[in-house]
Protein backbone atom coordinates (compact mmCIF):
# COMPACT_ATOMS: atom_id res chain seq x y z
CA UNK A 1 0.00 0.00 0.00
CA UNK A 2 2.85 2.39 0.70
CA UNK A 3 4.90 2.24 -2.46
CA UNK A 4 5.54 5.96 -2.30
CA UNK A 5 8.17 7.20 0.08
CA UNK A 6 6.40 8.94 2.92
CA UNK A 7 7.54 12.32 4.15
CA UNK A 8 8.19 12.63 7.85
CA UNK A 9 9.29 15.68 9.87
CA UNK A 10 9.74 16.31 13.55
CA UNK A 11 6.72 17.98 15.17
CA UNK A 12 8.70 21.24 15.52
CA UNK A 13 9.76 21.25 11.85
CA UNK A 14 6.24 20.41 10.78
CA UNK A 15 4.71 23.20 12.85
CA UNK A 16 7.22 25.71 11.45
CA UNK A 17 6.51 24.61 7.86
CA UNK A 18 2.74 24.70 8.47
CA UNK A 19 3.07 28.27 9.68
CA UNK A 20 4.64 29.17 6.32
CA UNK A 21 1.93 27.25 4.40
CA UNK A 22 4.51 25.33 2.40
CA UNK A 23 3.42 22.41 0.27
CA UNK A 24 6.00 20.15 1.91
CA UNK A 25 4.17 20.77 5.21
CA UNK A 26 0.87 19.55 3.78
CA UNK A 27 2.55 16.46 2.32
CA UNK A 28 4.26 15.64 5.60
CA UNK A 29 1.06 16.33 7.53
CA UNK A 30 -0.84 13.94 5.30
CA UNK A 31 1.77 11.20 5.36
CA UNK A 32 2.26 11.40 9.11
CA UNK A 33 -1.32 11.75 10.31
CA UNK A 34 -3.89 10.85 7.64
CA UNK A 35 -4.14 7.20 8.72
CA UNK A 36 -4.51 8.05 12.42
CA UNK A 37 -7.13 10.71 11.68
CA UNK A 38 -8.91 8.49 9.18
CA UNK A 39 -9.02 5.73 11.81
CA UNK A 40 -10.92 8.05 14.14
CA UNK A 41 -13.19 9.46 11.40
CA UNK A 42 -14.01 6.00 10.01
CA UNK A 43 -15.27 4.76 13.35
CA UNK A 44 -17.76 7.62 13.50
CA UNK A 45 -18.64 7.82 9.79
CA UNK A 46 -18.92 4.24 8.54
CA UNK A 47 -19.29 4.83 4.80
CA UNK A 48 -15.76 4.90 3.37
CA UNK A 49 -16.39 7.56 0.69
CA UNK A 50 -18.13 9.83 3.18
CA UNK A 51 -15.38 9.23 5.72
CA UNK A 52 -12.79 10.21 3.10
CA UNK A 53 -14.78 13.38 2.34
CA UNK A 54 -14.67 14.20 6.05
CA UNK A 55 -10.92 13.53 6.02
CA UNK A 56 -10.58 16.06 3.20
CA UNK A 57 -12.68 18.62 5.11
CA UNK A 58 -10.48 17.94 8.13
CA UNK A 59 -7.27 18.72 6.24
CA UNK A 60 -8.76 21.87 4.72
CA UNK A 61 -9.85 23.04 8.17
CA UNK A 62 -6.49 22.19 9.75
CA UNK A 63 -4.73 24.04 6.94
CA UNK A 64 -6.92 27.14 7.01
CA UNK A 65 -7.23 27.52 10.76
CA UNK A 66 -3.66 26.59 11.63
CA UNK A 67 -3.08 30.10 12.98
CA UNK A 68 -5.41 29.24 15.88
CA UNK A 69 -3.23 26.29 16.95
CA UNK A 70 -0.92 27.02 19.85
CA UNK A 71 1.92 24.59 20.53
CA UNK A 72 2.03 25.77 24.14
CA UNK A 73 -1.46 24.44 24.76
CA UNK A 74 -0.82 20.93 23.49
CA UNK A 75 0.34 18.54 20.83
CA UNK A 76 -0.50 19.11 17.20
CA UNK A 77 -2.25 15.75 16.93
CA UNK A 78 -4.55 16.52 19.89
CA UNK A 79 -5.70 19.68 18.14
CA UNK A 80 -6.14 17.89 14.79
CA UNK A 81 -7.98 14.84 16.12
CA UNK A 82 -10.50 17.09 17.87
CA UNK A 83 -11.14 18.88 14.56
CA UNK A 84 -11.54 15.52 12.80
CA UNK A 85 -13.88 14.15 15.48
CA UNK A 86 -16.05 17.30 15.48
CA UNK A 87 -16.37 17.33 11.67
CA UNK A 88 -17.23 13.61 11.69
CA UNK A 89 -19.92 14.11 14.34
CA UNK A 90 -21.31 17.13 12.45
CA UNK A 91 -21.50 14.91 9.39
CA UNK A 92 -23.50 12.07 10.98
CA UNK A 93 -25.80 14.58 12.68
CA UNK A 94 -26.53 16.47 9.44
CA UNK A 95 -30.01 15.92 8.00
CA UNK A 96 -29.12 14.53 4.59
CA UNK A 97 -26.68 12.08 6.13
CA UNK A 98 -29.32 10.78 8.54
CA UNK A 99 -31.74 10.24 5.67
CA UNK A 100 -29.22 8.23 3.69
CA UNK A 101 -28.21 6.07 6.58
CA UNK A 102 -31.42 5.37 8.48
CA UNK A 103 -30.83 1.68 8.66
CA UNK A 104 -27.22 1.92 9.64
CA UNK A 105 -26.67 0.90 13.23
CA UNK A 106 -23.70 2.70 14.70
CA UNK A 107 -23.31 0.72 17.88
CA UNK A 108 -20.59 -1.69 16.98
CA UNK A 109 -18.57 0.44 14.59
CA UNK A 110 -15.18 -0.40 15.92
CA UNK A 111 -15.42 -4.15 15.59
CA UNK A 112 -17.46 -3.77 12.41
CA UNK A 113 -14.70 -1.79 10.76
CA UNK A 114 -11.97 -4.07 11.93
CA UNK A 115 -13.83 -7.06 10.55
CA UNK A 116 -14.78 -5.39 7.28
CA UNK A 117 -11.34 -4.09 6.35
CA UNK A 118 -7.92 -5.35 6.95
CA UNK A 119 -6.25 -2.59 8.86
CA UNK A 120 -2.78 -1.72 7.72
CA UNK A 121 -0.05 -4.14 8.53
CA UNK A 122 2.48 -2.07 10.36
CA UNK A 123 5.19 -3.94 12.28
CA UNK A 124 5.86 -0.89 14.48
CA UNK A 125 2.31 -1.11 15.78
CA UNK A 126 2.19 -4.83 16.55
CA UNK A 127 3.28 -4.26 20.14
CA UNK A 128 0.93 -1.37 20.61
CA UNK A 129 -2.04 -3.39 19.40
CA UNK A 130 -1.23 -6.19 21.80
CA UNK A 131 -1.08 -3.72 24.64
CA UNK A 132 -4.38 -2.14 23.66
CA UNK A 133 -5.91 -5.59 24.01
CA UNK A 134 -4.75 -5.59 27.63
CA UNK A 135 -7.28 -2.88 28.49
CA UNK A 136 -10.14 -4.17 30.62
CA UNK A 137 -13.36 -4.45 28.57
CA UNK A 138 -15.09 -1.67 30.53
CA UNK A 139 -12.04 0.59 30.01
CA UNK A 140 -11.93 -0.12 26.27
CA UNK A 141 -15.66 0.47 25.80
CA UNK A 142 -15.59 3.88 27.50
CA UNK A 143 -12.41 4.90 25.69
CA UNK A 144 -13.82 3.87 22.30
CA UNK A 145 -17.14 5.60 22.95
CA UNK A 146 -15.46 8.90 23.81
CA UNK A 147 -12.41 8.76 21.60
CA UNK A 148 -13.70 7.01 18.51
CA UNK A 149 -17.40 7.66 18.50
CA UNK A 150 -17.39 11.23 19.69
CA UNK A 151 -19.59 10.74 22.73
CA UNK A 152 -19.26 13.35 25.46
CA UNK A 153 -18.66 11.80 28.86
CA UNK A 154 -22.22 12.78 29.79
CA UNK A 155 -23.61 10.91 26.76
CA UNK A 156 -21.37 7.93 27.55
CA UNK A 157 -22.66 7.79 31.15
CA UNK A 158 -26.18 7.77 29.77
CA UNK A 159 -25.34 5.11 27.18
CA UNK A 160 -23.60 2.80 29.64
CA UNK A 161 -25.98 3.51 32.52
CA UNK A 162 -23.24 4.42 35.01
CA UNK A 163 -22.71 7.58 37.11
CA UNK A 164 -20.67 10.50 35.70
CA UNK A 165 -17.95 10.12 38.33
CA UNK A 166 -17.48 6.47 37.39
CA UNK A 167 -17.19 7.41 33.73
CA UNK A 168 -14.46 9.95 34.52
CA UNK A 169 -12.57 7.47 36.69
CA UNK A 170 -12.80 4.65 34.15
CA UNK A 171 -11.69 6.95 31.37
CA UNK A 172 -8.73 8.08 33.41
CA UNK A 173 -7.83 4.51 34.36
CA UNK A 174 -8.02 3.44 30.71
CA UNK A 175 -5.61 6.15 29.70
CA UNK A 176 -3.32 5.43 32.66
CA UNK A 177 -3.27 1.79 31.52
CA UNK A 178 -2.35 2.90 27.98
CA UNK A 179 0.46 5.03 29.36
CA UNK A 180 1.90 2.13 31.30
CA UNK A 181 1.95 0.08 28.16
CA UNK A 182 3.28 2.77 25.84
CA UNK A 183 5.93 4.26 28.04
CA UNK B 1 -2.75 25.17 46.03
CA UNK B 2 -1.15 22.36 48.02
CA UNK B 3 0.56 19.38 46.40
CA UNK B 4 -2.33 17.11 47.47
CA UNK B 5 -4.86 19.43 45.90
CA UNK B 6 -2.94 19.51 42.62
CA UNK B 7 -2.82 15.70 42.75
CA UNK B 8 -6.56 15.52 43.37
CA UNK B 9 -7.14 17.88 40.44
CA UNK B 10 -5.07 15.61 38.21
CA UNK B 11 -6.92 12.52 39.40
CA UNK B 12 -10.36 14.05 38.93
CA UNK B 13 -10.22 13.06 35.25
CA UNK B 14 -10.67 16.64 34.02
CA UNK B 15 -7.33 16.57 32.16
CA UNK B 16 -8.39 13.54 30.08
CA UNK B 17 -11.63 15.28 29.18
CA UNK B 18 -9.66 18.42 28.27
CA UNK B 19 -7.47 16.47 25.85
CA UNK B 20 -10.60 14.89 24.37
CA UNK B 21 -12.11 18.36 23.87
CA UNK B 22 -14.99 17.42 26.21
CA UNK B 23 -14.90 20.41 28.60
CA UNK B 24 -16.79 23.68 28.92
CA UNK B 25 -14.97 26.90 27.92
CA UNK B 26 -14.61 27.80 31.62
CA UNK B 27 -13.09 24.39 32.43
CA UNK B 28 -10.75 24.75 29.47
CA UNK B 29 -9.43 28.10 30.72
CA UNK B 30 -9.03 26.61 34.19
CA UNK B 31 -6.99 23.64 32.90
CA UNK B 32 -4.80 25.93 30.80
CA UNK B 33 -4.18 28.21 33.80
CA UNK B 34 -3.34 25.17 35.97
CA UNK B 35 -0.93 23.85 33.33
CA UNK B 36 0.90 27.18 33.29
CA UNK B 37 1.06 27.27 37.09
CA UNK B 38 1.86 23.63 37.96
CA UNK B 39 4.46 21.63 36.01
CA UNK B 40 2.86 18.40 37.31
CA UNK B 41 -0.36 19.30 35.47
CA UNK B 42 1.54 20.17 32.30
CA UNK B 43 3.46 16.86 32.42
CA UNK B 44 0.26 14.90 33.04
CA UNK B 45 -1.40 16.57 30.03
CA UNK B 46 1.60 15.76 27.84
CA UNK B 47 1.50 12.09 28.91
CA UNK B 48 -2.27 11.84 28.24
CA UNK B 49 -1.87 13.46 24.83
CA UNK B 50 0.97 11.17 23.88
CA UNK B 51 -0.87 7.97 24.87
CA UNK B 52 -4.04 8.99 23.04
CA UNK B 53 -1.98 9.81 19.96
CA UNK B 54 -0.43 6.35 20.12
CA UNK B 55 -3.87 4.83 20.70
CA UNK B 56 -5.06 6.51 17.50
CA UNK B 57 -1.97 5.21 15.74
CA UNK B 58 -2.75 1.68 16.97
CA UNK B 59 -6.19 2.04 15.40
CA UNK B 60 -5.12 3.73 12.20
CA UNK B 61 -6.74 3.10 8.82
CA UNK B 62 -5.24 4.07 5.47
CA UNK B 63 -7.52 6.16 3.28
CA UNK B 64 -7.52 5.30 -0.42
CA UNK B 65 -4.26 6.33 -2.13
CA UNK B 66 -6.14 8.42 -4.70
CA UNK B 67 -7.30 10.73 -1.89
CA UNK B 68 -3.83 12.02 -1.18
CA UNK B 69 -3.59 14.06 -4.39
CA UNK B 70 -7.19 15.33 -4.07
CA UNK B 71 -6.66 16.50 -0.54
CA UNK B 72 -3.26 18.07 -1.18
CA UNK B 73 -4.67 19.89 -4.23
CA UNK B 74 -7.55 21.32 -2.21
CA UNK B 75 -5.19 23.32 0.03
CA UNK B 76 -4.02 26.86 -0.76
CA UNK B 77 -0.26 27.10 -0.62
CA UNK B 78 1.79 30.12 0.15
CA UNK B 79 4.16 29.38 -2.72
CA UNK B 80 1.29 30.13 -5.13
CA UNK B 81 1.00 33.64 -3.79
CA UNK B 82 4.60 34.49 -3.05
CA UNK B 83 6.15 33.67 -6.40
CA UNK B 84 6.42 37.29 -7.51
CA UNK B 85 8.35 38.38 -4.47
CA UNK B 86 10.08 35.10 -3.82
CA UNK B 87 10.98 34.17 -7.37
CA UNK B 88 14.63 33.55 -6.61
CA UNK B 89 13.94 31.54 -3.48
CA UNK B 90 11.13 29.53 -4.99
CA UNK B 91 13.18 28.64 -8.04
CA UNK B 92 15.05 26.04 -6.00
CA UNK B 93 11.99 23.99 -5.21
CA UNK B 94 9.69 24.59 -8.18
CA UNK B 95 9.74 22.24 -11.15
CA UNK B 96 11.69 23.83 -14.01
CA UNK B 97 8.80 23.91 -16.49
CA UNK B 98 6.47 25.60 -14.05
CA UNK B 99 9.14 28.05 -13.00
CA UNK B 100 9.74 29.04 -16.63
CA UNK B 101 6.12 29.56 -17.58
CA UNK B 102 5.57 31.50 -14.40
CA UNK B 103 8.75 33.45 -14.98
CA UNK B 104 7.52 34.81 -18.31
CA UNK B 105 4.08 35.48 -16.94
CA UNK B 106 5.45 37.45 -14.03
CA UNK B 107 8.20 39.06 -16.11
CA UNK B 108 5.49 40.32 -18.48
CA UNK B 109 3.39 41.59 -15.59
CA UNK B 110 6.42 43.25 -14.05
CA UNK B 111 7.38 44.89 -17.38
CA UNK B 112 3.88 46.19 -17.85
CA UNK B 113 3.80 47.59 -14.32
CA UNK B 114 7.20 49.19 -14.92
CA UNK B 115 6.01 50.72 -18.20
CA UNK B 116 2.92 52.23 -16.56
CA UNK B 117 5.01 53.56 -13.70
CA UNK B 118 7.51 55.08 -16.18
CA UNK B 119 4.79 56.83 -18.18
CA UNK B 120 3.30 58.29 -15.02
CA UNK B 121 6.74 59.43 -13.87
CA UNK B 122 7.47 60.94 -17.29
CA UNK B 123 4.21 62.92 -17.33
CA UNK B 124 4.96 64.09 -13.84
CA UNK B 125 8.45 65.26 -14.79
CA UNK B 126 7.14 66.90 -17.98
CA UNK B 127 4.61 68.89 -15.94
CA UNK B 128 7.32 70.07 -13.59
CA UNK B 129 9.60 70.99 -16.50
CA UNK B 130 6.84 73.16 -17.99
CA UNK B 131 6.31 74.84 -14.64
CA UNK B 132 10.03 75.50 -14.35
CA UNK B 133 10.24 76.93 -17.87
CA UNK B 134 7.39 79.31 -17.12
CA UNK B 135 9.05 80.31 -13.92
CA UNK B 136 12.36 80.96 -15.69
CA UNK B 137 10.58 83.12 -18.32
CA UNK B 138 8.78 85.18 -15.68
CA UNK B 139 12.03 85.56 -13.71
CA UNK B 140 13.78 86.73 -16.89
CA UNK B 141 11.02 89.30 -17.44
CA UNK B 142 11.36 90.52 -13.89
CA UNK B 143 15.10 90.63 -14.29
CA UNK B 144 14.71 92.79 -17.43
CA UNK B 145 12.34 95.11 -15.65
CA UNK B 146 14.66 95.43 -12.71
CA UNK B 147 17.65 95.98 -15.01
CA UNK B 148 15.85 98.73 -16.93
CA UNK B 149 14.64 100.32 -13.70
CA UNK B 150 18.18 100.25 -12.38
CA UNK B 151 19.60 101.88 -15.51
CA UNK B 152 16.86 104.48 -15.36
CA UNK B 153 17.63 105.18 -11.71
CA UNK B 154 21.32 105.40 -12.63
CA UNK B 155 20.39 108.08 -15.15
CA UNK B 156 18.37 109.95 -12.55
CA UNK B 157 21.20 109.81 -10.03
CA UNK B 158 23.55 111.11 -12.71
CA UNK B 159 21.24 114.11 -13.28
CA UNK B 160 21.24 114.96 -9.58
CA UNK B 161 25.01 114.60 -9.21
CA UNK B 162 26.01 116.34 -12.40
CA UNK B 163 26.67 120.07 -11.65
CA UNK B 164 26.05 120.98 -15.32
CA UNK B 165 22.33 120.23 -14.83
CA UNK B 166 20.15 123.17 -14.05
CA UNK B 167 16.82 122.65 -12.30
CA UNK B 168 13.93 124.86 -13.34
CA UNK B 169 10.54 124.77 -11.73
CA UNK B 170 7.78 125.54 -14.25
CA UNK B 171 4.86 127.33 -12.57
CA UNK B 172 1.16 127.12 -13.37
CA UNK B 173 -0.43 129.72 -15.67
CA UNK B 174 -3.79 131.43 -15.32
CA UNK B 175 -5.72 128.48 -16.69
CA UNK B 176 -4.09 126.04 -14.24
CA UNK B 177 -2.54 127.88 -11.29
CA UNK B 178 -1.93 124.67 -9.32
CA UNK B 179 0.07 122.94 -12.05
CA UNK B 180 3.83 122.57 -11.69
CA UNK B 181 6.65 120.46 -13.09
CA UNK B 182 10.43 120.47 -12.65
CA UNK B 183 12.75 120.40 -15.68
CA UNK B 184 16.42 119.41 -15.45
CA UNK B 185 18.56 120.63 -18.35
CA UNK B 186 22.23 120.31 -19.09
CA UNK B 187 23.36 122.54 -21.94
CA UNK B 188 26.73 120.75 -21.82
CA UNK B 189 25.27 117.24 -22.14
CA UNK B 190 22.39 118.52 -24.30
CA UNK B 191 19.95 116.61 -22.16
CA UNK B 192 16.50 117.47 -20.83
CA UNK B 193 14.66 115.50 -18.13
CA UNK B 194 11.37 116.11 -16.46
CA UNK B 195 10.71 114.88 -12.92
CA UNK B 196 7.48 112.90 -12.91
CA UNK B 197 7.68 112.27 -9.17
CA UNK B 198 7.16 115.94 -8.29
CA UNK B 199 4.99 116.85 -11.30
CA UNK B 200 1.56 118.27 -10.48
CA UNK B 201 -0.20 118.18 -13.81
CA UNK B 202 -4.00 117.73 -14.16
CA UNK B 203 -4.75 114.34 -15.71
CA UNK B 204 -5.13 114.39 -19.50
CA UNK B 205 -7.67 112.42 -21.54
CA UNK B 206 -6.88 109.89 -24.23
CA UNK B 207 -7.12 112.34 -27.11
CA UNK B 208 -4.67 114.80 -25.58
CA UNK B 209 -1.09 114.80 -24.26
CA UNK B 210 1.19 117.33 -22.68
CA UNK B 211 3.98 118.68 -24.88
CA UNK B 212 7.20 120.23 -23.58
CA UNK B 213 8.60 123.19 -25.44
CA UNK B 214 11.85 125.09 -25.21
CA UNK B 215 11.77 128.75 -26.15
CA UNK B 216 14.91 129.58 -28.08
CA UNK B 217 15.20 133.21 -29.10
CA UNK B 218 11.40 133.57 -28.88
CA UNK B 219 10.71 130.49 -31.00
CA UNK B 220 9.18 127.30 -29.57
CA UNK B 221 11.11 124.03 -30.12
CA UNK B 222 9.35 120.66 -29.56
CA UNK B 223 10.93 118.57 -26.80
CA UNK B 224 8.43 115.64 -26.88
CA UNK B 225 5.15 114.62 -25.30
CA UNK B 226 4.19 113.01 -22.00
CA UNK B 227 1.15 111.99 -20.01
CA UNK B 228 0.23 113.05 -16.52
CA UNK B 229 1.07 110.18 -14.19
CA UNK B 230 0.69 110.78 -10.48
CA UNK B 231 1.94 107.29 -9.56
CA UNK B 232 5.29 107.59 -11.35
CA UNK B 233 8.46 107.96 -9.26
CA UNK B 234 10.70 108.35 -12.31
CA UNK B 235 12.39 111.06 -14.26
CA UNK B 236 11.61 111.09 -17.94
CA UNK B 237 14.20 112.02 -20.55
CA UNK B 238 12.95 114.34 -23.29
CA UNK B 239 14.46 115.45 -26.63
CA UNK B 240 17.83 117.22 -26.42
CA UNK B 241 18.52 120.89 -26.78
CA UNK B 242 21.64 123.06 -26.36
CA UNK B 243 20.07 126.49 -25.95
CA UNK B 244 16.90 127.58 -24.17
CA UNK B 245 15.58 130.78 -22.61
CA UNK B 246 12.49 129.19 -21.14
CA UNK B 247 10.51 125.94 -20.96
CA UNK B 248 6.75 125.58 -21.22
CA UNK B 249 4.16 122.81 -21.34
CA UNK B 250 1.00 123.00 -23.41
CA UNK B 251 -1.88 120.59 -23.78
CA UNK B 252 -1.96 119.34 -27.34
CA UNK B 253 -3.68 116.61 -29.34
CA UNK B 254 -2.20 113.16 -28.72
CA UNK B 255 1.20 112.80 -30.36
CA UNK B 256 1.97 116.47 -30.18
CA UNK B 257 1.63 119.50 -32.48
CA UNK B 258 4.24 121.22 -34.69
CA UNK B 259 3.52 124.54 -32.94
CA UNK B 260 2.24 125.15 -29.42
CA UNK B 261 -1.39 126.08 -28.79
CA UNK B 262 -0.75 129.15 -26.67
CA UNK B 263 -4.27 129.13 -25.13
CA UNK B 264 -3.54 125.76 -23.61
CA UNK B 265 -0.24 126.65 -21.93
CA UNK B 266 -0.26 124.97 -18.52
CA UNK B 267 3.10 125.87 -17.01
CA UNK B 268 6.06 128.04 -17.90
CA UNK B 269 9.46 128.80 -16.39
CA UNK B 270 12.27 131.12 -17.43
CA UNK B 271 15.94 131.25 -16.56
Amino acid sequence: MSRRHKISLSEEELIAALGKREKIAAEALYDMYSASLFGVISRIVIDTDTAEDVLQDTFVKIWNSFASYSAEKGRLFTWMVNIARNLAIDKIRSKDFKNQNKNQELENNVTFIDEKRNTVYNPELLGIKDLVEKLKPEQKSILDLVYFKGYTHVEAADELGVPLGTIKTRLRMAIVQLRKNFN
Amino acid sequence: MKVEEVKAYIESGILELYVLGDVTPAERLEVEAMAVKYPAVKDELAAIEKSLELYAKANELEPDDSRRENILNSLAYNSDESQISGLVNEARVLPIVKAQSNFYKYAFAASLALLIASVIALLNVYGRLKESTNLVASLQNQNHEIASTVSLKDGEIEVLRDPSFKLLKLQGTKISPAAAITVAWSPVKKKVWIDMATAKMPSNDKEHQYQLWALVAGKPVDLGVFDSDTTSRDMKEMKSITLADAFAVTLEKRGGSPTPTMDEMMVIGKF
